[in-house]
């Protein structure tokens, strides 16, 4: 979901995928989309051979991001308790674009 | 091990300034501390598996991961695991997760949890077996202290008491 945190803690294998939150097997009722990341996601780890490897997998979510509802109904507490600070990293959002 | 090309963005999904905000602590360089490691011992049409995933779902028949005292500790999250059958369904199920929106997982367990589809690769021989049970902890954990040291210890003992072999861990 988020391969970034591998270099934070590193992480034995990651078959890594651009899946909503909440949803990283695939599409609700999706059967065989989900059979396609998971057979995917078996063959990476049949494979890998040493520690640390990232298989980023080849499937596009078909809903454009803003449009994906992965947020919860109402702001967590810690986002709530930090809004102000993550407001202000809007600028330097946009700055590293 | 061949790679796609896709390289994937973790934060695609993210409103920019909260990206920004998780992703101002991750380092820029790769990892260079030690990582575990526990080679696969055996083709994956013959290993045990199970599944484990962040998402606190837990049986109805359970008490739910608890995120009441979280809203009044935003800095805590539950540190407890809970075990699923493998033959749960969306039915048996309850979810509670303050970082994500659970509706699609209690619509269709497999979008998180695949349980329903490694039963099938069991049965097709893509896999050894799916063991009995698999597991779900809360992801949402400031201080991992409790979840590293008490919890997983003891999910780490129930799974070797069904010989997995190998786990699937599907995060939030």
């Amino acid at each position: 979901m988020t391969p970034e945190f591998h270099r934070e803690i590193g992480i034995p294998r990651v078959a890594a995928i651009e899946y909503p939150y909440g949803r990283p097997v695939g599409q609700v009722d999706d059967a065989a989309g989900q059979r396609q990341v998971l057979l995917q996601t078996l063959s990476f780890l049949e494979k890998a051979g040493n520690p640390g490897q990232i298989f980023h997998l080849p499937f596009t979510w078909p809903e454009e991001a803003k449009h994906t509802k992965w947020q919860p109904p109402e702001i967590s507490p810690i986002i709530k308790l930090y809004l102000d600070e993550i407001k202000k990293m809007s600028a330097a959002a946009k700055r590293s674009k | 091990m061949q790679n796609t090309g896709k390289v994937v963005n973790g934060f695609v999904f993210m409103p920019p300034s909260l990206g920004a905000w998780i992703g101002k602590d991750i380092p820029a360089q790769p990892f260079s501390g030690n990582i575990p490691w526990t080679p696969l011992k055996k083709p994956i049409s013959e290993t045990t598996f199970t599944l484990m995933t962040s998402a606190g779902i837990s049986m109805k028949t359970d008490p739910p991961f608890d995120v009441e005292r979280e809203k009044i500790e935003p800095a805590w999250g539950d540190p407890s695991s809970r075990q699923i059958p493998a033959s749960a369904t969306e039915k048996d199920i309850d979810v509670n997760h303050l970082h994500i929106n659970t509706d699609y997982i209690k619509q269709d367990i497999n979008v998180m949890l695949p349980l329903k589809r490694f039963k099938e690769f069991e049965k097709e021989g893509q896999i050894g077996r799916l063991a009995p049970n698999c597991y779900s902890y809360y992801g949402f954990q400031p201080d991992p202290t409790e979840l590293l040291t008490r919890t997983m210890p003891h999910v780490a003992d129930q799974m070797q008491a069904e010989n997995v072999e190998a786990v699937l861990l599907t995060p939030a």
